[in-house]
């Protein structure tokens, strides 16, 4: 799901920073408004550390294996500090782990971020049916993994099918976008599902880390 | 040593707390301690020893009762540099990305000068023999050296009174004795909760024994180390040092007890 | 893991200059390169990075390292270019057609990769990861996102090692992530809803060890860095370099490319 660097015209990259810059923010001011921001630092941080540890995890999806994304379960887990925790995420990638993307930081922060913000939103709903249920836990989980990735993917492939062929007809460029879109569908569903395991294991063992 | 009448360096009335979802986990906890007095605190787990310190430096909110560090009562959430505490693991202390920072950090929040906060610093290293190692990131430190760091991270704000939870846990022979001569050339007051009985004894003479919330029994260390039905009681074992040996192979120059 | 930061000992012109100059400096050039689409300008850009890259007195394994992975994906994304984009065509081999456009397209997004990445390893290689942060934070990032991310740093490790820890144990109690079926997923997701758990309880433990040495109590933000004249000197001579790129993209798109 990262754009690498020199593929996209500067004017997308800065467009990235830019949304990237205003999302940041956003998310700032939110958990400012929040009664101690300073003592959900130290959780934020070292959630962020742990979802960026736990993205090197190989799931077996054949033929090969991956690293899931994980971006609609750090929505439900860390709220606003989700795009923190994005930004955050990405700079070690790309500074420490030869992964590139500094100057697409802000358009991959862009495409994990906000749809991770979104995954939030939606898992927030849960607190409407009630937030003991397991079902309701377990599906509200796998919408929000399902959204978190789903939107990332749509906009990755608009992106990445839009700025960098210059020469290639209309038609073509949509049928590319819906082919990258469509692929992506087995790990859409793996990423659902596993999200909503992880939700249902927080919920037996740590539910404030789902309420906050 | 004659003492005058002083005020307390931690003097605690009627000391009681509950988590939700465990209740009384301190039951009616009253005890002095004197400036300059060694102190050990012993017991079994779940005897409440980190809940008693962590409400002893404000950061818990007790039910009942009053906490008064060297005459002054403690808020909640208030910040007290005279009194530091050591935490049982070392990796929830080091929280900077280098060892210089976390040293420096108390100093910094206690708004000293730039030069201020460098001499304490280096003091504090200089302390606890680590100096060499100021730059290192923690998790390239031994465990005996992260021991010593988060040592050197809570002198550096001058504390009168310090607290060591469990101060030898992971720690190898070496890093051990290191750490027990450290505490024997320590002026400030000291509390410390250990299962290293044997450090208790050479460090502390005075001991207190706490067992589900309470305190059992305060005294001299030797009287109450000694007291082999007491000890068994709350889950403890005499010390091997105590235990009369037909070839002696300890020391004990305090009270010529040879063991 | 190979650290970004293992050969930020070495002695050389880039390593001694300033962080805050030189993170100003070289992501200017970093963006001034993303600007580039002319392909005449590619020798230029190419060269500056080499040049800079000898500055440094890196070794050229360290580079090779760090292009491999991304260099990687870019080509499965950007191989096919010359195959499908454009009209031109530049030779045909049965149905197969190399078209102008797309091998140009090709060449801009190689080199352009190639130049953006080199300059980047050069930003955060020649000093170490701790001190770029505080030069993110002495340019005026909001300090809750550089506690952020020197909190996040510095317990990465940790947590990177419990992980692999636990997946050890695991492996040596038979378990076996072949298949993809219920079962794996399931201690998998285990595995990862452990690692938040306790990742959130050394939290908990975390602040209160900074509530008791005064965290919260004051703004932190100190002068850290000093800088000299060389380099203000240097800043000087990227900028205008990386202006000159802008410059000579905007001149030539006029001129009709």
């Amino acid at each position: 799901m990262h754009v690498p660097d020199g593929v996209l015209p500067i004017a997308v990259s800065a467009a990235g920073y830019a949304t990237a810059g205003a999302a940041t923010w956003y998310s700032l001011r939110k958990i400012n408004q929040k009664e101690n921001p300073q003592e959900d630092v130290p959780k934020a941080s070292l959630l962020t550390a742990a979802f960026f540890v736990a993205s090197w995890i190989h799931i077996p999806i054949p033929p090969t294996s991956a690293h899931l994304v994980l971006n609609g379960l750090l929505g439900a887990v860390l709220g606003y500090y989700a795009f923190p925790a994005i930004l955050i995420g990405l700079f070690f990638q790309a500074v420490m782990f030869q992964h590139g993307g500094l100057a697409t930081l802000g358009v991959n922060a862009t495409i994990m971020g906000l749809p991770a913000l979104l995954a939030y939103f939606i898992f927030r709903l849960r607190n409407i049916v009630g937030r003991d249920s397991r079902m309701w836990t377990g599906l509200f989980g796998s919408l929000a993994g399902a959204s978190g990735i789903g939107v990332s993917v749509v906009i990755f492939s608009v992106l990445l099918i839009t700025f960098i062929p210059a020469h290639i007809d209309a038609e073509v460029e949509r049928a590319s976008i819906w082919a990258l879109s469509l692929s992506h569908v087995p790990l859409i569903i793996i990423e659902s599902v596993f999200t909503a395991l992880v939700v249902l294991f927080l919920h037996r063992v740590k539910p404030e880390l789902l309420n906050g | 040593m004659k003492q005058p009448i002083q005020i307390p360096a931690l003097s605690i009335s009627h000391l009681s707390f509950s988590y939700p979802d465990k209740p009384d986990v301190l039951q009616d906890l009253s005890l002095d301690i004197r400036p300059g007095e060694r102190v050990g605190l012993i017991g079994p787990n779940g005897a409440g020893k980190t809940t008693f310190f962590l409400l002893a430096c404000g950061v818990l909110k007790p039910n009942a009762g009053t906490v008064e560090l060297f005459g002054e009562p403690v808020t909640h959430g208030g910040f007290r540099p005279e009194i530091g505490m050591v935490f049982q693991n070392s990796d929830d202390q080091l929280f900077c990305p280098s060892v210089g920072d976390d040293v420096a950090f108390g100093p910094q929040n206690l708004r000293l000068s730039k030069a201020e906060v460098k001499a304490r610093v280096e003091e504090a290293l200089a302390m606890t023999g680590v100096s060499e190692l100021v730059d290192r990131p923690p998790h390239h430190l031994s465990g005996g050296e992260k021991r010593m760091v988060s040592i050197a991270g809570v002198l550096a704000m001058r504390p009168r009174l310090m607290i060591y939870d469990e101060p030898n846990a992971s720690l190898d022979s070496r890093s051990r004795r290191r750490l027990i001569n450290f505490l024997q050339a320590s002026e400030e007051s000291l509390l410390i909760a250990s299962h290293d009985l044997e450090l208790i004894l050479e460090v502390c003479d005075r001991v207190i024994l706490m067992d589900e919330g309470r305190i059992v029994t305060d005294g001299a260390s030797h009287r109450i180390m000694n007291d082999v039905a007491l000890m068994e009681a709350h889950g403890l074992e005499k010390p091997h040092s105590l235990i009369p040996h037909a070839e002696m192979h300890h020391e004990r120059p305090e009270n010529g007890e040879k063991g | 893991m190979d650290w970004i930061d293992q050969y930020a000992d070495v002695d050389s012109a880039l390593h001694r200059w300033e962080p805050r100059h030189k993170l100003v400096g070289l992501m200017s050039l970093i963006f001034a390169f993303s600007f580039v689409q002319d392909l005449r300008l590619l020798p230029a850009m190419l060269a500056v990075t080499f040049i800079l890259y000898l500055v440094s007195k890196l070794p050229l394994s360290y580079l090779l390292t760090r292009l491999r992975a991304p260099g990687f994906f870019l080509l499965l994304v950007a191989v096919w270019l010359p195959f499908v984009s454009g009209s031109t065509i530049l030779l045909r081999i049965g149905p197969i057609a190399l078209r102008q456009e797309g091998w140009r397209e090709l060449l801009l997004l190689v080199a352009k990769f190639i130049s953006i990445l080199t300059t980047g390893t050069l930003l955060f290689g020649t000093a170490s990861f701790l001190s770029m942060i505080k030069a993110t934070r002495a340019l005026g990032l909001p300090p809750i996102l550089a506690d952020m991310t020197l909190l996040s740093y510095r317990y990465l490790h940790e947590i990177g090692g419990d992980l692999k820890t636990m997946v050890t144990a695991m492996g040596m109690r038979g378990f076996r992530r072949r298949r993809l079926n219920g079962r794996t997923l399931g201690v998998l997701a285990s595995l990862v809803g452990s690692i938040l758990v306790r990742s959130y309880e050394q939290s908990e433990r975390v602040y209160k060890a900074m509530v008791l040495r005064g965290y919260g109590r004051s703004s932190r933000s100190r002068g850290e860095f000093q800088s000299c004249p060389r380099d203000t000197a240097a800043l000087g001579g990227v900028l205008l370099t990386a202006i000159g790129f802008v410059v000579g993209e905007v001149i030539l798109r006029k001129l009709g490319g």
